[in-house]
């Protein structure tokens, strides 16, 4: 579709600059340049342990809460640093939802963890709440098979309906970024097509960011594509090229070589 | 069948008509900093008895503050007149030790027991008179340890007013206490560690002292910290079952098997009209404190160090 270079600066939702990333005194992202446009959906793919995760959770500061980590460079959202100090990390969480890589549920009911989000943005309209718990859970996929137990612990719902309900709570609240770690991952193959599908409709509201392992997976809902590889960026580009003609080997090896 | 257009929401709507409050957003960060202030204040409040504590028992009794008034027994009229406190600190040893030869395997067995196995049924009516025993008041504690364990009339051990009864009825405290956080302990352990272990071809009781032994030690040691701190606070007990003695024990049982006891010294010494005495229960009062921060730092390090060597069988 659209080449990425030409566009106007307007279009670009997330910039990351001279991202470089610590653990410790190890430095696990080097040097990461790339951005993300809006209304469009990112994967990104690499081996385990390549620093996908820990990328994604730069995008939202949630490695804040690392101890001994270090971060420097820029991740600018919507054109600001959302390092400077002056950014209210709460405000910029509320704009940006996330799936984590192992489902994480609260424990509270399977309609309390989706009206978690409404409750603490102030939300206070029980029937808004009830009408949009019920909506995110049909969005997820989640719905037909919770709706008599709506008020059970969210425990106990298998490993792929907790990963459904992390989808659902994350976009209660209607942020502009969504972050997904392998939301994929728990699921079988007809609730992976139906979550594939939602990234896909995702876009015309939010950019979508999705780590994959996946490459089918991935080739099928991508927009553009970066490939890592033990910290750095090897390749990013639009899905199209990057799939079918990947500039760099080291790609290409990758992507061959799971088809 | 489910009819798939009751399941079609309108995604449009979804994403366009989301209520934002504004107001809400700014006040959450007011309560936030209230919230903040709030623990700060609950801090210094809290904070202020301990510092006042330590800050007069050290500015009375600091004068005192030396080798020579841990390291001599008391003598001189009224005894502690002269001498030191070494027969509250040899006492406290000794009550500290034989409350823990009962309380220890005792609490930490049911605590396991209770949050491992047994049945539900049973194991909620042990909670609960474990919870009652946690609330009984010492002084009860004592004369039940005076009637069983010391008094030399009626049925009951005759151990007279000695370190051995002191102790087991202290060890009486100290068990609902352990109990209760070693269950508490294991029972905050995700199920999915013991299941990992076990998928692995791990025994139950190599699951248990690898995994459970190891997250739940932390939470365990936290209740063999409180039954100690709570027990070396102890008087009300110790009137009924050890009084005090000024001297060393000759045993810990019958006549000479009575303990000094730093809490009871203290008790005593304030009761004395002497001002000396009164310097010295503040003096001792610092070396207590000093003794409960040793003793804080050294439950921490045996934990570590009794993970390693469950580790090893
Ligand atoms: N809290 C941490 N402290 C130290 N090192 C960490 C921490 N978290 C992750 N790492 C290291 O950083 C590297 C990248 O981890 P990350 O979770 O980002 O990988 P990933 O690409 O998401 O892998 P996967 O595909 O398996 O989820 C790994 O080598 C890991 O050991
Ligand atoms: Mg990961």
């Amino acid at each position: 579709m659209a080449d990425n270079n030409g566009t106007i600066k307007n279009d670009i939702k997330i910039e990351v600059k001279n991202l470089n990333f610590y653990y410790g005194n190890y430095n696990l992202l080097k040097n990461i340049n790339l951005f993300f446009k809006k209304n469009s959906v990112c994967t990104i793919i690499g081996p385990s342990g390549c620093g996908k995760s820990t990328f994604l959770r730069t995008l939202n500061r949630m490695n804040d809460y690392t101890e001994d980590t270090k971060l420097t460079g820029e991740v600018l959202i919507d054109g600001k640093n959302i390092y400077n100090r002056s950014v209210d990390v709460v405000e910029l969480r509320r704009n940006i939802g996330m799936v984590f890589q192992t489902p994480n549920p609260f424990p509270k009911s399977i309609f309390d963890n989706v009206a978690f989000g409404l409750k603490i943005h102030g939300i206070k309209n029980k029937e808004f709440i009830a009408e949009r718990v019920e909506k995110c859970l049909k969005y997820a996929a989640l719905f037909d098979e919770v709706k008599d137990t709506l008020y059970k612990p969210a425990f106990s719902l298998s490993g792929g309906q907790q990963q459904r309900l992390c989808i659902a709570r994350a976009i209660a609240t209607n942020p502009s970024v969504l972050l997904m770690d392998e939301p994929t991952a728990y699921l079988d193959p007809m609730s992976t097509g139906i979550i594939l599908d939602l990234i896909t409709s995702f876009k015309k509201y939010y950019t979508v960011v999705v780590v994959s392992h996946n490459i089918q997976q991935a080739a099928r809902v991508a927009d553009y594509s970066g490939f890592f590889l033990s910290g750095e960026l090897i390749e990013f580009d639009n899905a199209g090229d990057f799939f079918t003609r990947p500039k760099d080997k080291r790609t290409e090896n990758y992507i061959t070589s799971r088809f | 069948m489910n009819e798939p257009d009751k399941n079609k929401i309108d995604k449009e709507d979804f994403h366009l008509n989301f209520p934002i409050n504004k107001g809400y957003i700014k006040r959450r960060k007011i309560y936030n900093n209230i919230a903040f202030i709030l623990a700060v204040v609950a801090f210094i409040i809290g904070g202020f008895p301990v510092f006042h504590i330590v800050y007069s028992a050290f500015i009375v009794g600091y004068k005192y503050l030396n080798w020579h008034f841990i390291s001599t027994l008391p003598t001189g009229f009224p005894i502690g007149a002269q001498g030191g406190i070494l027969n509250a600190i040899v006492g406290d040893l000794y009550l500290i030790v034989i409350a823990s030869c009962l309380a220890l395997p005792l609490g930490i067995g049911s605590g396991f027991y209770l949050s491992l196995f047994g049945k539900k049924g049973i194991n909620s009516i042990i909670r609960l008179l474990n919870e009652l025993m946690v609330g009984i008041p010492s002084v009860v504690w004592g004369v039940m340890g005076f009637y069983v364990l010391s008094t030399n009339a009626g049925l009951g051990f005759h151990f007279g007013f000695s370190a051995l009864a002191g102790g087991l009825t202290l060890g009486f405290i100290m068990t609902p206490i352990i109990t209760l956080l070693t269950e508490q302990a294991v029972n905050r352990i995700p199920a999915s560690y013991i299941e990992g272990a076990l998928s692995m071809g791990a025994t139950k009781w190599q699951a248990t002292k690898s995994v459970v032994v190891k997250a739940a030690m932390g939470g365990i040691f936290t209740g063999i910290l409180l039954g100690v701190l709570n027990i070396i606070g102890q008087t009300a007990p110790l009137l009924f079952t050890n009084y005090y003695n000024t001297g060393m024990p000759t045993g810990i049982t019958g006549p000479g098997g009575a303990v000094g006891d730093l809490a009871m010294l203290i008790f005593i010494y304030i009761h004395e009209p002497s001002r000396i005495l009164h310097y010295k229960a503040e003096a001792a009062s610092f070396v207590l404190l000093f003794f409960v921060f040793a003793l804080d730092i050294g439950m921490r390090l045996i934990t570590r160090l009794t993970v390693k060597i469950f580790e090893f069988f």
